[in-house]
């Protein structure tokens, strides 16, 4: 009977150590970092040069971001904006996963559906708002359904795509193992289709943040777009820009925290080019 | 325990997509394994060969005819197939791969870790598959395909993507596995030489709708040489059935 004799290679192993981390973290924060400061750069310069109220400077944007932190507004806002982001979006994956699924699987649900998901994609967030506005006014129904709208055709699409992209010599392994179903969806299905998720939840819930500024404007009385409408009013750029600010922050973390977490965590196994 | 596997007159025909013609890979097709038995089914491309495979694995259906597996006992025979590519999950690490297998069989735990052993790769236990050789990809399908104590062993050109050597140490591999523990199996190979070394019979198919060109019994114990004059002697002889 053969023996196991070869030995794990170095290659297999992680690298260790403090330089690793430090290098590597670099890798990953110095790129996007560079481009903030950048942008910051540019504005700034752009501030200078015109001296005018409706190009505040940084130092104006930040003293009204302080302001906005310090009188209770700002998180109270932005967490008004994060549910109704949050529950729209939570609707939207769920029945854009069932119908993805379907769409993959079955050829005649792909059919079936294919025109609702291409209009859903080709119609504006601003007709949704409006419309969700007249059809639930001022309630919570109003932002969720908006959002879902929005969001669904994107993920539903997605995902389509990544299950008529999931290897069927994998399937077909799994049905000759006799792998149950659960066993085929934990292992089979949803890791072949997580780098699919990812990406459409990543457009998704871009496609969210601009419906729900649109819809707090038009119908809510709350939230970071109701807040911007009213810097708007008074004609305070400073405001717009720090309440915009503060918006483009949960997104970073959000990205840069959950988003990509969880994609390095799926693709993990995924071996790195050598050139 | 041991299985016989039988198929009664068979046919099989698929439609051409791009044409919508239909074409008869099998028809009035017969074949008896016995218990025990390795027969290597051997043939030009298209004649039936992965067909065959793929109607015992349950992955396509026949237009007519039965597929028999019987186990004594009456219990449902575990079957597994090593396929010319490993299809392994290449997000989940060697060993559980392996345990998946095991686990859908309801085999113990413990026989991953032999499964590994027996095939070398106990040091890869922890490895992603996309950091190992072709080589290791298939010896890892080859412990899945055995760790679950299969009655029934479908071998789907099982080294051709391999290169020469590799593919010599997985024959020998093989070899040893069955030598230790036989099972029913039916090999689908090119390589005639592979059908010698490894089969206790080798099924020579003709091209057109399925039929038995030859059927020659390989009477050479096991352990096989491959430099057996022997053998050799049948791998001209099917060599000169196939031209």
């Amino acid at each position: 009977m053969t023996t196991a004799t070869d030995e794990l290679p170095r290659s297999l192993t992680a690298p260790r150590g403090n330089v690793h981390f430090i290098k590597r973290t670099g890798a990953v924060v110095g790129p996007p970092l560079l481009c903030v400061l950048l942008v910051a750069a540019l504005w700034q310069t752009m501030a200078s040069k015109l001296h005018s109220p409706l190009v505040p400077s940084l130092a104006e944007i930040g003293a009204e971001f302080a302001r906005i932190a310090l009188s209770g507004k700002l998180i109270p806002q932005i967490a008004a904006t994060l549910e109704r982001v949050a529950l729209g979006f939570a609707l939207a994956f769920v029945l854009a996963v069932v119908a993805g699924i379907a769409m993959g699987r079955v050829p005649w649900m792909r059919r079936f559906l294919e025109p609702a998901v291409l209009i859903g994609l080709t119609v504006p967030g601003l007709v949704w708002a409006l419309l969700c506005v007249i059809w639930f006014g001022v309630s919570l129904a109003n932002p969720i359904v908006a959002v879902a709208l929005s969001a669904a055709p994107a993920i539903a699409l997605t995902v389509a795509q990544g299950v008529r992209g999931v290897d069927a010599d994998l399937v077909e392994m799994a049905y000759v193992y006799r792998f149950s179903r659960t066993v085929q969806l934990r292992r089979l299905w949803l890791p072949a289709l997580a780098p699919h998720l990812l990406s459409g939840c990543r457009f998704g819930l871009s496609l969210s943040w601009k419906v729900i500024v649109l819809v707090e404007i038009f119908g809510m009385s709350s939230g970071v777009g109701y807040q911007l409408n009213s810097a708007f009013s008074s004609q305070n750029v400073a405001a717009v820009l720090a309440w915009t600010l503060s918006f483009g922050v949960v997104m970073a973390i959000l990205e840069y925290g959950v988003l990509q977490s969880l994609e390095r965590y799926f693709t993990r196994w995924r071996r790195e080019s050598r050139v | 325990m041991s299985v016989a596997l039988t198929l009664e007159r068979i046919d099989k025909t698929f439609v051409r997509p791009e044409s919508g013609a239909r074409e008869a890979v099998l028809r009035n097709f017969n074949l008896r394994v016995a218990p025990g038995e390795l027969v290597a089914v051997i043939g030009p491309s298209g004649s039936g060969k992965s067909t065959l495979l793929n109607l015992i694995a349950g992955l396509t259906l026949p237009d007519a005819g039965t597929i028999d597996v019987r186990r004594t006992d009456g219990a449902t025979p575990r079957l597994s197939v090593v396929f010319q590519q490993p299809r392994l999950l290449d997000w989940l690490d060697v060993e559980t791969n392996v345990q998946l297998a095991a686990d859908a069989a309801g085999v113990p735990r413990d026989a991953v870790a032999r499964a590994l052993e027996d095939v070398g790769l106990t040091a890869y236990a922890k490895a992603f598959p996309s950091m190992l050789s072709g080589g290791q990809r298939q010896r890892v399908a080859v412990a899945r395909a055995f760790v679950i104590e299969p009655d029934i062993v479908l071998f789907d050109e099982p080294f051709s993507a391999l290169d020469e050597i590799t593919a010599r140490k997985l024959r020998l591999l093989t070899q040893e596995l069955w030598q230790t523990r036989p099972r029913t199996g039916i090999l689908v190979t090119h390589n005639t030489q592979e059908a010698a070394f490894l089969a206790d019979r080798v099924v020579t198919l003709g091209s057109g709708a399925t039929r038995v060109v030859s059927d020659i019994a390989i009477d050479v114990t096991r352990p096989r040489s491959a430099e057996d004059l022997r053998l050799f002697e049948i791998h001209r002889r099917l060599l000169a059935g196939l031209t």
